[in-house]
């Protein structure tokens, strides 16, 4: 069964975007949340989707959305699919799926983390993961500023200087300004 | 706890005899081919733009002068230097960098007890600045734009028999994303003659604040508008962006500001002059020198009036380039802006003709010579006398006045530079409209290769019909029985200069050509019409080369007299108008340092 195949007979049971191929072997999808769990497990249980490959999620932040992406591979047919829900940036809430997938809670302690982005009954989701004692915004959300956390944070040597290749030129080649 | 977790850490001591995983010591042990480790920066390659320092979200990079590299035109001749003790090897900059120069070696393991040693600039003495391994960016930068937004022109069968504009213009979405290619280096702003601050304007595009853009545009150049259309754009030859791509379209985004702001908001974001200082000064010449200068002068309160010999202002930017470059109406909302200073302009009034030098430098404090070059050179072949032959310039401000010029079936135009092909596509716009299609030959001592006209003139003239031969010297412009032009005769040119680099065509007459026509137009050349100065003052002038001396600050040896523009220097608009910014500061010193004598 091809990804167009599975496509059509999935939307006749979830409400689904529209397929979204990169080549033969992979394509996404986009769900509304509600959908989610049981496209999941569908996929999971009747269509040999037993992978879940990565969960990883995108800051549209002018939109106003979080991206969640859900890779799954059905190993026997080597293909894989990429469902993607978007959620509510101020919200910032998804649901678990550790149930499904145990890995999943890993990914979601990371996105709590990284993103801010909640996943409630994730077994440990409020526990630090890889950041100790981190007090910022999340760092992966684009509103973080990463110069300025840096600058802040770590100490500068004595003795650095730079100069701005402008301001340079225009005292080597025109000091008068003309 | 059961029993298996009490004895497990027993079950490891199994393993205290065998070789160990770990390496005590790492150094010399290799690291993968793409591994990151310390950079490596091609010294020759690098312009030292900065984006690199930019980007670097750990502040670790320093812009720093470097022995033996040279700051010049699209190299600042800085060189990044990294701080070790903050790059977190990422690799955003050799991702960013403009000339991929910028790469990352393998090199990862380096023990020293200076922590000033792990500050370098990378690419000038360290053992791995070499090596093949490590990371580079695959292909050409992708974090910032490689080619230009297209810009729409009208199409050749539709241009041919008219004067319209050729160039739309970009649309806002269309001039945002040009401007979001331009990484703010500033490289650019040296090359510029009258350093227009042209990263700043770009980013009031991005910005999309219209005004802002305009405010920044006449800090340095009120000709924006024009410039914006026929500027020689030497600033792109510059740009840190032609290294992997297309330089920015800095003239287009220039105009593109200009026409967002309409006439009358522009007026009101420049504002008023200052108060009258009761100083008067002449300027002699309203082409976009003397504009520019009576333009500061009159903010900073001084009141001037412009003497211009012809019945409109503006100069060779009216009279020499086409309509189909420049509308008029868009350089009379330069011109108006400048009027509305209070600068008075009197056309019509030559001096020397109409006024003297005497009476200025009597009712003036100051008198500006900003004439620009308004005769044509002559080749001075046989036959050049007489009727049939004409001046580029001569034709093109006659075109400009409405006049009924000749416009034979088939003409020659002897010349490879700008004014030839502005001469030859207005001919060709004329034979179109007289007979349905167009019979312009054009004739220059370069090879094509080397005409000094810019290459969109090349390419836009031939898709108009203009037939070039290029390395082809006059001879001779050949007429019938009774005088009149039936042609040029032409040889090969096999050089133009000798070895000592003067100019002085070597021919092979044994390749000659007839180019048929019953008009020659010579377009090699402007000189200065020097005759309004008359004898007493052209005596006590210093000359240099037939050009009047002036120093470093436009004065000429007369102390009342101060000369700009291509009179004195040239060759575009741009530096006439860095010429009389320039003149207008040496003015307004002098008055101030009176005012303080008296
Ligand atoms: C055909 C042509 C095309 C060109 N195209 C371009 C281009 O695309 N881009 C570009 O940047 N540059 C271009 N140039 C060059 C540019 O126009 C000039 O460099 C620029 O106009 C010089 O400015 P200026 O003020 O020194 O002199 P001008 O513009 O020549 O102005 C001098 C003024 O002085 C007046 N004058 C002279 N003698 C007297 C007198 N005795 N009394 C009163 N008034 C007098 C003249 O009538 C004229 O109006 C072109 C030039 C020509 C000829
Ligand atoms: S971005 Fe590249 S070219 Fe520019 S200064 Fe840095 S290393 Fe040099
Ligand atoms: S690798 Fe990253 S942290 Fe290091 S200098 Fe480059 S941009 Fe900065
Ligand atoms: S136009 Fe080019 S050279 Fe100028 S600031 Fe932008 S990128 Fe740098």
């Amino acid at each position: 069964m091809e990804m167009r195949h599975l496509h059509a007979l999935l939307k006749q049971r979830h409400s689904l975007g529209q397929l979204e191929p990169k080549g033969g072997k992979l394509a996404f999808v986009t769900v509304p949340r509600e959908n989610l769990r049981g496209l999941l497990t569908e996929l999971r249980d009747v269509h040999g989707f037993t992978h879940l490959v990565l969960l990883t999620a995108v800051d549209w932040m002018e939109d106003g959305l979080f991206q969640l992406t859900y890779m799954l591979n059905n190993r026997g047919r080597d293909m894989t699919l990429g469902i993607r829900v978007m959620l509510d940036r101020q919200e910032a809430q998804g649901d678990s799926i550790h149930d499904l997938w145990p890995t999943a809670a890993t990914y979601q302690r990371e996105l709590k983390e990284m993103f801010g982005i909640d996943f409630p009954g994730s077994p440990r989701i409020d526990e630090e993961f890889i950041l100790e004692g981190w007090t910022d915004l999340p760092p992966y959300r684009r509103d973080f500023d990463s110069l300025a956390y840096s600058q802040q944070t770590y100490a500068e040597r004595p003795g650095r200087v730079t100069h701005d290749p402008r301001e340079y030129m225009k005292s080597k080649l025109y000091p008068d300004g003309v | 706890m059961g029993l298996r977790e009490v004895l497990t850490p027993f079950t490891v001591w199994k393993h205290v005899f065998d070789e160990p995983v770990t390496i005590k010591n790492p150094i010399g042990r290799p690291a993968a081919d793409r591994y990151r480790g310390f950079h490596q920066n091609d010294m020759a390659s690098c312009i030292g733009c900065g984006t690199c320092e930019a980007i670097c979200q750990n502040a670790a990079i320093d812009m720093v002068p470097v022995d033996g590299i040279e700051t010049r035109t699209g190299d600042s001749g800085l060189r990044p230097q990294i701080d070790y003790g903050r790059c977190c090897w990422c690799a955003l900059c050799v991702d960013v960098c403009m000339t991929g120069s910028l790469t990352m070696s393998n090199e990862y393991t380096w023990v020293d007890t200076d922590p000033d040693a792990f500050r370098f600039v990378p690419g000038l003495e360290e053992p791995w600045k070499d090596d093949e391994e490590g990371y580079e960016r695959e292909g050409k930068r992708v974090l910032s734009g490689i080619e230009r937004i297209h810009m729409e022109e009208m199409p050749p069968e539709t241009r041919i028999s008219n004067f319209e504009e050729i160039v739309d213009g970009y649309s806002r979405a269309e001039a945002i994303l040009e401007a979001d290619r331009c990484v703010e280096c500033g490289l650019c702003v040296a090359t510029c003659p009258a350093h227009m601050s042209i990263p700043d304007y770009i980013a009031a595009v991005r910005d999309q604040d219209y005004d802002r853009g305009l405010e920044i545009l006449y800090e340095t150049n009120p000709f924006s508008e024009v410039c914006g259309r026929v500027c020689t754009h030497k600033c792109e030859t510059s740009c840190a962006a032609l290294h992997e791509g297309d330089p920015i379209a800095i003239r287009w985004l220039k105009r593109h500001i200009v026409d967002e702001v309409p006439f009358d908001r522009r007026l009101e974001l420049i504002g008023k002059p200052a108060a009258p200082t009761g100083r008067k000064v002449a300027i002699i010449g309203a082409g976009p020198a003397g504009l520019t200068a009576a333009f500061d002068l009159a903010r900073a309160g001084h009141g001037v009036v412009v003497f211009e010999a012809l019945s409109h202002a503006g100069g060779m930017m009216r009279y020499g380039i086409p309509e189909y470059r420049l509308p008029y109406e868009a350089l009379d909302r330069d011109i108006g802006v400048i009027e509305a200073m209070g600068v008075e302009i009197r056309t019509n009034c030559r001096v020397g003709r109409d006024v003297t030098m005497d009476a200025l430098r009597r009712d003036y404090d100051s008198v500006i010579l900003a004439i620009g070059l308004n005769m044509g050179r002559s080749t001075r072949v046989p036959g050049t006398e007489g009727p049939g032959v004409e001046k580029a310039v001569d034709l093109l401000r006659r075109i400009t006045d409405g006049e009924e010029v000749p416009v034979p079936e088939r003409l020659v135009v002897i010349g490879g530079g700008n004014v030839a092909m502005d001469i030859a596509r207005s001919m060709a716009r004329l034979q179109m409209q007289k007979y349905g299609r167009v019979g312009v030959t054009l004739t220059a001592l370069e090879d094509i290769d080397h005409f000094l006209a810019d290459r969109e003139e090349i390419v836009e003239s031939r898709e108009e019909g203009v037939q070039i031969f290029d390395a082809r010297g006059p001879q001779e412009v050949v007429r019938d029985e009774s005088g009149a032009v039936t042609g040029l005769r032409t040889w090969r040119v096999k050089s133009i200069f000798d070895a000592d680099g003067r100019f002085a065509p070597a021919y092979d007459e044994g390749d000659e050509q007839i180019h048929e026509g019953t008009m020659v137009i010579e377009a090699i050349g402007q000189m200065a019409d020097t005759s309004l100065l008359e004898e007493a003052l052209t005596e006590a002038l210093e000359w240099n080369r037939g050009r009047i001396r002036i120093d470093g600050a436009f004065r000429t040896s007369e102390p009342w007299l101060f000369a700009a523009g291509d009179a004195v220097k040239g060759p575009d608009v741009i530096n006439a108008v860095a010429d009389g910014h320039r003149v207008a500061r040496t003015v307004m010193d002098e008055l101030a340092a009176r005012e303080v004598m008296q």
